[in-house]
Order: C-alpha cells, then sequence, then structure tokens
C-alpha cells in the first residue's frame, strides 16, 4: 500500500514517527486551532466583554468590572427569567421524564406496528420551532382552540394561554415537552429494546407479572439512559429561547422570560452588548453548577448502581 | 527521529502553501469586483485617487426590499440603480437584499462592529444612525444635501440627525390613526369623532352592538403604545416626550398618567378583544376585515393591506381613517408623524471621490419629488419629503388614500413616536409596563415610576 508513497512513508520511518508525541500533536492542530478559533477564543472574549461597557459597535470597551453582573443579579426581571428556567427543569424532570418512561415502555410492548408509532412520536423532534409556535398557536388560540374547545365539552369556561401570564408557562412548557418528547422516548426505546430477551423470558417463567417487569428488570437496566436524558434536558432548559419567542415573545409583560429572552430584551436590542455576555456567562455558569450537581448527587449514584 | 518529524512538517506545510494558495488566487478577482470591502481600504483609495474618474468600480447597496409585498418599492430601487449607473462612468451597483429584521438586528451591527459597512445601507433612524455616526461609521450628508439643494424638503431629518448633522435620509414617512369600517359606521349612523369623548361614545354604541370597538394586538408592546403615545400626547401635550431625556419632564407628570390610565379605562370596559395580549400584529388587521372590529389604531402603511384583494377581500373599498381627536373640539389636532426608515451611507466612501460621486448620484436620483409620489402611488407610502398635498391626491384617487391624505391635512401639530425620542431601555420598561396595564395587573402611576426609573438610569448612564 506504500509502495507508492514518497521515499519518507516507508513502515519503518512511519512507525519511528509515530513513536514521538509530536506527531500525534501535529495531527491533532488543524482540528485544535478550529477548536480555539470557535469555541474558546469566543468563551473567552465573553467573558472579558461581559465587565464592559460594550455597546456592540464601538471600538471602546470601557472596562465596568462587576457592573453588569451587579445590574443583572439585583434586577427582579432577571430572576423572573431564572425562576421560569427553574420551571422549565422541573417540568422536564417531574412530568416530562415519567411520561417518557411510561410511552417508551408501552411502545416496547407493542407487537404490530412499532415502527409507525416510533414514528409517529418522533415527528415533532424533526419539525422547525417555528412552525410548533404557530401549530400550538392554533391549539390554544382562545376563540377557536383546540384546547378551549376540549375544555369547553367539560364546561368549563375559556382559557386565554397565552395572553394570561397565570397561563403562558404552562402553555409553553407543554408544547416544549410535546416537541422533545418523542426524541427521548427513541433514546430510551433504543435501550430497552437492547435489554437481552433471556431476562424477561426468565421473569416469566418466574411468574413475574408486566408491571413488576417493567419495573424490576426494564427499569433499573435503563437508569443510565434516563439519566442521560435528564441531563440533556436540564441543558436544554437552560438554553430555551426559540420557543418562548415564537409562542409569547418572553411575554405578557415579560412574565414567560426566561434568561435567554432577558438577555436579548434587555440587552441585545439595547445595543448593550457587554451586559448581554454577562447574561450569556451567568446562563454558562448556572448550567455548569446545575449538571455539576447532578452529576455528583445523582448520576454518580446511577452509575454505581449500573457498575454492582 | 528528527529528520522524520521535520520531514513530516515539511509535508504539511507544503501542503498548506498550495491549498491556501488556491483559495488566495481568487482573492484578487473578489477583491476586485468586491469594491466595498473596507478592508482594501486606504490603498485601494490611493489607487482609485491616481486612476481615471471612468476607471471601472462597484458600490454595494444593501436594500431590505425582499419579497413580494416589497416588489414596488424594489423596482423603484432598481430604477434608480439604472439611472445612478448611467450617471457615473465606470460605476456597478450591486444589489444586496437582506430581510428589514435581520439587518438591522444582525448583519449591519455586525458590519459595523467590524468597520465594514457597505457604502449604501438600509437604516433605522433612532437609535441605530445616531450610534453608527456616533463612533464616526457613516458619512456624513449635511454637505451633500446642501449641495443637491434638498435639505429643506424634507419633512423630518430628526431621527437622522447626530450633533447637527445628518447621517441618513428617510424613505418614506407616516402616521398613525384609526382605520374603521366605513360600511358599518355608515348603517350604523355613526360619524368621524371630533373629541375624545365622541369616539368613546362611538366604542360604546359599537361594544353595545356585540362588536369589538377596537382592534389590537398586544404580543408586541409598540402596537398598543401607538394609542398610549398619541393619548399622552394630547394630555401633557407633544413637547412633553421632547423632554424625558433632558429631564426637564417626568413620566410621572400626571398628563402621562391620565393618557395611560385613559388606555387602561378602554381595556377595563372592554373596547378591545379579551385576550389579545397573546394576539400577532397580523391578528388585528383580520379582525377589521372579518367584521368583527370596527376600529384599529395602526400606521399609515397599513393601507396596502386593505387595498389589497388578497388580503382584505371584500373589504376592499370599505375601510376609511381618521385621526385620533382632540380632547376639546378645536384643540389642536396631535399626530404621530415618522419618517425613521431609509438609507445611510459608510463614512469610508468620502476617502474614495469615485464612490462620493456615485452616492451623490444615488442620492440625486433617489430623493426626488418623481420618486416620493412614485412611492405613494404604488406602495402607499406618505412621503418623506414635503410634497403639496393637492400633488398628493392626484398621486392615488383610492378613497382610502383620499381619506389619509385629508387626515394629513387636519394634522395641527405632528410629534415623532415615543421611542425615538428615548433611549431603548426606556422603550423596554414602557413595553412592558403597557403589558401589565392591558394585563390587569398594577396602576398606571406604579408602572410610569418604574419607566421614570428606567429613564433617570438611562439619563444617568448617558453622562
Amino acid at each position: 500500500m506504500l509502495h507508492g508513497a514518497p521515499f519518507f512513508f516507508t513502515e519503518v520511518t512511519m512507525n519511528k514517527a509515530l513513536r514521538n508525541p509530536l506527531t500525534y500533536l501535529l495531527f491533532v492542530l488543524p482540528a485544535l486551532l478550529l477548536f480555539l478559533a470557535f469555541f474558546i477564543y469566543p468563551v473567552f472574549t465573553a467573558v472579558y466583554n461581559s465587565f464592559t461597557s460594550w455597546n456592540g459597535i464601538s471600538q471602546d470597551k470601557a472596562w465596568i468590572g462587576l457592573g453588569n453582573y451587579t445590574t443583572a443579579l439585583d434586577d427582579a426581571a432577571f430572576w423572573q427569567s431564572v425562576k421560569n428556567n427553574g420551571y422549565f427543569i422541573l417540568f422536564s424532570c417531574l412530568i416530562q421524564v415519567p411520561v417518557i418512561i411510561i410511552f417508551s415502555l408501552l411502545i416496547a410492548q407493542v407487537k404490530k406496528l412499532k415502527g409507525l408509532y416510533k414514528t409517529a412520536v418522533f415527528l415533532p423532534s424533526i419539525m422547525s420551532t417555528a412552525v410548533i409556535g404557530i401549530l400550538w398557536g392554533f391549539i390554544y388560540h382562545p376563540d377557536f382552540g383546540l384546547m378551549n374547545e376540549a375544555l369547553g365539552l367539560l364546561g368549563i369556561e375559556p382559557v386565554y394561554w397565552l395572553s394570561d401570564r397565570k397561563w403562558a408557562m404552562l402553555a409553553i412548557l407543554i408544547t416544549n415537552s410535546w416537541q422533545w418528547t418523542g426524541f427521548y422516548i427513541i433514546m430510551v426505546l433504543a435501550a430497552i429494546l437492547s435489554i437481552p430477551a433471556e431476562l424477561e423470558e426468565a421473569a416469566v417463567i418466574d411468574g413475574a407479572t408486566g408491571l413488576q417487569r417493567a419495573l424490576r428488570i426494564t427499569l433499573p437496566l435503563i437508569l443510565p439512559i434516563i439519566s442521560v436524558v435528564i441531563m440533556l434536558s436540564i441543558a436544554g432548559a437552560m438554553k430555551a429561547a426559540d420557543i418562548v419567542l415564537v409562542m409569547t415573545k418572553g411575554g405578557p409583560a415579560g412574565s414567560t422570560d426566561v434568561m435567554a429572552t432577558y438577555m436579548i430584551r434587555y440587552a441585545i436590542t439595547s445595543f448593550k452588548h457587554g451586559f448581554g455576555n454577562s447574561i450569556a456567562v451567568l446562563i454558562f455558569v448556572f448550567t455548569i453548577l446545575i449538571t455539576a450537581a447532578y452529576q455528583l448527587l445523582v448520576a454518580r449514584r446511577v452509575e454505581r448502581m449500573d457498575s454492582r | 527521529m528528527r529528520k522524520d518529524i521535520v520531514k513530516l512538517t515539511l509535508l504539511l506545510l507544503t501542503a498548506s502553501v498550495i491549498t491556501a494558495g488556491c483559495a488566495g488566487s481568487n482573492a484578487p478577482a473578489n477583491g476586485g469586483n468586491n469594491g466595498n470591502s473596507g478592508g482594501t481600504g486606504t490603498e485601494t483609495n490611493g489607487e482609485n485617487n491616481t486612476q481615471p474618474e471612468d476607471e471601472p468600480f462597484e458600490i454595494t447597496i444593501r436594500h431590505t426590499q425582499v419579497g413580494e409585498s416589497k416588489k414596488f418599492r424594489l423596482a423603484m430601487l432598481e430604477d434608480v440603480v439604472k439611472q445612478t449607473e448611467a450617471d457615473i462612468p465606470g460605476l456597478t451597483i450591486k444589489l444586496d437584499g437582506v430581510d428589514s429584521e435581520v439587518n438591522r438586528k444582525e448583519k449591519l451591527r455586525g458590519e459595523m462592529a467590524a468597520g465594514k459597512p457597505p457604502e449604501v445601507f438600509d437604516v433605522f433612524g433612532s437609535p441605530d444612525a445616531a450610534l453608527f455616526a456616533k463612533e464616526g461609521l457613516m458619512l456624513d450628508l449635511t454637505p451633500i444635501i446642501a449641495e443637491l439643494g434638498i435639505q429643506d424638503q424634507f419633512t423630518t431629518l430628526d431621527p437622522f440627525t447626530y450633533e447637527g448633522k445628518v447621517y441618513g435620509l428617510p424613505i418614506g414617512g407616516s402616521v398613525e390613526g384609526y382605520f374603521y369600517n366605513k360600511q358599518y359606521f355608515e348603517d350604523k349612523g355613526l360619524t368621524i369623532p371630533k373629541t375624545l369623548s365622541e369616539l368613546e361614545q362611538i366604542a360604546e354604541a359599537i361594544k353595545t352592538d356585540g362588536k369589538i370597538p377596537f382592534a389590537q394586538s398586544s404580543k408586541d408592546a409598540w402596537i398598543p403604545l401607538m394609542t398610549t403615545n398619541n393619548l399622552w400626547s394630547y394630555y401633557g401635550g407633544p413637547e412633553i416626550t421632547y423632554g424625558f431625556k433632558s429631564g426637564e419632564t417626568k413620566w410621572t407628570d400626571p398628563s402621562v398618567v391620565e393618557g395611560v390610565a385613559k388606555h387602561q379605562e378602554w381595556v377595563q370596559k372592554g373596547y378591545f378583544k379579551k385576550g389579545e395580549l397573546g394576539f400577532e400584529y397580523a391578528d388585528m388587521r383580520n379582525q377589521i376585515i372579518t367584521g368583527e372590529a370596527m376600529m384599529m389604531m395602526d400606521g399609515s402603511w397599513a393601507n396596502s393591506v386593505f387595498r389589497d384583494p388578497e388580503q382584505a377581500g371584500d373589504m376592499v373599498g370599505k375601510i376609511g381613517y381618521f385621526n385620533m381627536p382632540p380632547v376639546k373640539e378645536g384643540d389642536p389636532v396631535v399626530v404621530m408623524q415618522d419618517a425613521n426608515n431609509g438609507y445611510g451611507f459608510s463614512a469610508a466612501v468620502a476617502d474614495d471621490p469615485q464612490k462620493l460621486a456615485a452616492v451623490k448620484a444615488f442620492i440625486g436620483n433617489m430623493w426626488t419629488e418623481e420618486m416620493q409620489l412614485r412611492g405613494l402611488e404604488e406602495d402607499g407610502v406618505l412621503p418623506a419629503m414635503k410634497i403639496d398635498l393637492e400633488k398628493m391626491k392626484t398621486a392615488s384617487e383610492d378613497p382610502l388614500m383620499q381619506d389619509i391624505f385629508a387626515a394629513v391635512s387636519e394634522i395641527d401639530i405632528s410629534f415623532p413616536a415615543f421611542d425615538a425620542l428615548v433611549q431603548a431601555d426606556v422603550n423596554t420598561a414602557l413595553s412592558i409596563g403597557i403589558q401589565q396595564i392591558i394585563g390587569g395587573e398594577g396602576t398606571p402611576e406604579s408602572m410610569l415610576e418604574t419607566v421614570q426609573s428606567a429613564q433617570e438610569s438611562a439619563n444617568a448612564a448617558e453622562q
């Protein structure tokens, strides 16, 4: 294979070269440069800008220390947006994840049309968020929306889903879950289907009921993947923005703003890029803290259980 | 061993040089065509200075005339481009169409941050143009419009003026007032109100009839703020808004409170559709088109919707327009009249005589009475330049346009929209505030105290 190669690419020289760590560094260099240019450099620039009052255009960046951070941390609207990110996390972990598990267990048991079910639940996750915003805008419409039609059958007065601050956040959370549940179901389903059939058969012979098999065999075996689903949900919840923008634009009166939309409303549109960068850094820090806490408190235990 | 490493490194370097060489071979060609690249900077400019005047060169015009609804405006721009190319030997104009929102919020800002905007670009007057001008990125047009003799021909250049110099020219103007269902008014014997209380009586009558008096969509706060802005300008006088930034007047002034309280009263009386805080801009127009609502506060630009059979259906010809009436009959009619969108030019153009000549020719061809009337006739956009009302009336025989012309002729005092006069942070605070008022939270007093506090912070930050 190396016959036609230049003289220095003989097997001996190649082996010699590969024994030198510098060779590996050379191979890694292009990727490393790209990583530095497109990830490390922007992150450090954002951190630097967050300590300035830069307007996003000027060549001068006045250093204001922690000014942007104290402004954000003293602002009740910012904490409202943090709270809304918290609702995203809680809704994902307490409602969405159980729904994902139940649906995955159900679909795994289906004998006919399993492919159809899988496609059907996966479909929303490949739709654009803008389309989903319009679609659910119709569903939540106060006059002719599906939700109010359904509630009307039960004799419940119309709910102003997207314009009443009591309901707007819930409306967004439901839509967001609808969009992403299918994606996670496919992940969990893959884990369930990879469990050896012998375990299930042995349990059936031992007389275990369906519920017992699901709770005692399937669930413990898919815990690692559920842990991954929760991690992804937390990360997704912390950076949520598009679904809020298409559904309520953070309204009414900023009641559905999350940190990312707070950043757009209070910083980017007002030519306050220094402040915007400080919010971006705060999102980054909060996400790291929450995911680290989750890793330390929950995920590692799951891994330990898994390794036993 | 070391030799091997050197050889490997040499190979990598050679490969890199060859690859870079391939890419580089295109660079001069691009550079030559793309004259707008600010990166070519002084060197190119230096060359141009010594070259004959008809040496081929190119400028880029960043416009936002994208999509079906802007086809007339694009055709006008293309005609101006052809004329300008014919006027200036060697000139090629490259048109770069970008969605308005993308251009304003992302592309132009990025180019400005890099210090390389296109030679000609679509720009909003306030607050954008002032910010770019402050950084020395926009061409001072004051001597050019003086040379062309058009400096006094604009209705207003305030949004594009920074420290006494003009940095952009508005392409069209607009007024804000009520579109209404003419047919319904005739059927019910309603007439155009002369006072605010008459307007309220009409609203009450419409509500009693089971219809919605005012179509409104408050998902975007600027929409209800058109009404609020006009109301406080009546109660406190339009000059009150000019004083917020200087600190001479305060948002907590009782007259501003009265204006916001009146808007709140209309909400509480059910003059707007319930749940409208969640509605998009298009929804309120649909409320008028479907006959669900009878009046709608909007900018004069909305006439294009009501004159288009594809959008307005049977309602074409049945929609009229009137100004928000004053508090008392005979008081001056006070209306928002603004011209905040137009074209700006890169400061780098000043260093290149050929490009400067091209920009002058472009301005000379674009801002003429003929083009302004064409914009009015084809697109329904009010002129940004002072044009005789009689000439405007002949430009469009459409009854809705005639109503708008009549309303314009009734204006005694015009004022720019509040967001052209206050900082962006204040606009954000007021936007949140008006949505709270519509949502039934808080009082006008407490809401305006928050806005005043944002105003004071913004004023302090500027000093």
